[in-house]
């Protein structure tokens, strides 16, 4: 049985701009991950709100493990991008576009980090509620393009 | 979620897991403003095997009563389940069924 390919297409401008945010992302989840930051306390969300000691048992069995699958996630997308720890080309074209070829597993790495990316980004932004937004906030227009791209390949995994 | 306009759902008849007999605890996901609601589909969709009709109706109601249960059973089921959504970044948690 063929495994199902799914090609995303970037300009070698945004590929950059990804391999950035997204090598930022696995720094703060390998290096930095401090329990006390909102972000990773957002990616490792309580499932026992009203019971502390089901909650701590369930952040000890679970969280470490989790943050180490998402920054191998991570790690996938560097990958499949052709960026990690690689920089790109100087004579290479910012506009030309990049055709990255994905299998299922792979792309499911793509989708679980770009919405993680989006949960950090938000609460560096203090989103709150779905009518925070800024249009003047550069910010913003990187959160917003994470999630057209995020749209983008759940699109194409549902065709 | 972002909004749209829909007609008011019951989603005790949504999906198996709703009508089946409760066997102890539930797994809930939450309404969260970052989440897309295709994201939300498709995870419902590829993690629980949900038909598409149904993954969609359950995202709505996650977005409009602010959550919903999305499967029933024995604890450690839930937990699992949970864990999973919370690797999608969505925000799940585990309750008893109400009695």
């Amino acid at each position: 049985m063929n495994e199902r390919i799914v090609v995303v297409e970037v300009s070698g401008l945004e590929a950059l701009h990804l391999a950035g945010l997204v090598g930022q992302f696995r720094d703060l989840l390998r290096e930095t991950r401090r329990a006390d930051d909102p972000a990773v306390a957002r990616l490792t969300p309580d499932a026992y709100p009203d019971d502390d000691a089901a909650n701590r048992e369930f952040h000890r069995l679970t969280s470490e493990d989790m943050l180490t699958r998402r920054a191998e996630d991570a790690d996938t997308v560097l990958r499949t991008l052709g960026m990690d720890g690689a920089d790109l080309d100087p004579g290479s074209d910012p506009d030309e576009t990049i055709a990255v070829a994905l299998g299922e597993n792979e792309a499911h790495a793509w989708l679980r980090t770009l919405s993680a990316v989006r949960l950090v980004l938000a609460t560096r932004l203090g989103i709150q509620t779905e009518d925070d937004h800024r249009p003047g906030d550069p910010r913003f227009g990187v959160y917003d393009w994470v999630g057209y791209r995020l749209d983008g390949l759940v699109a194409a995994l549902e065709r | 979620m972002a909004g749209l306009a829909i007609p008011d759902l019951d989603i005790d008849q949504l999906t198996d897991a709703e009508t089946a007999p409760p066997v102890g605890w539930q797994t809930v996901v939450w309404n969260d403003p970052v989440n897309l609601m295709s994201y939300v589909v498709h995870v419902f969709r590829t993690y629980f095997g949900f038909e598409p009709d149904v993954a969609h109706r359950l995202m709505l109601a996650v977005h409009h009563d602010g959550h919903a249960v999305v499967s029933r059973g024995p604890r450690e089921v839930m937990e699992a389940h949970t864990q999973a959504m919370h690797e999608f970044g969505l925000w799940a948690t585990v309750r008893q069924d109400a009695p």
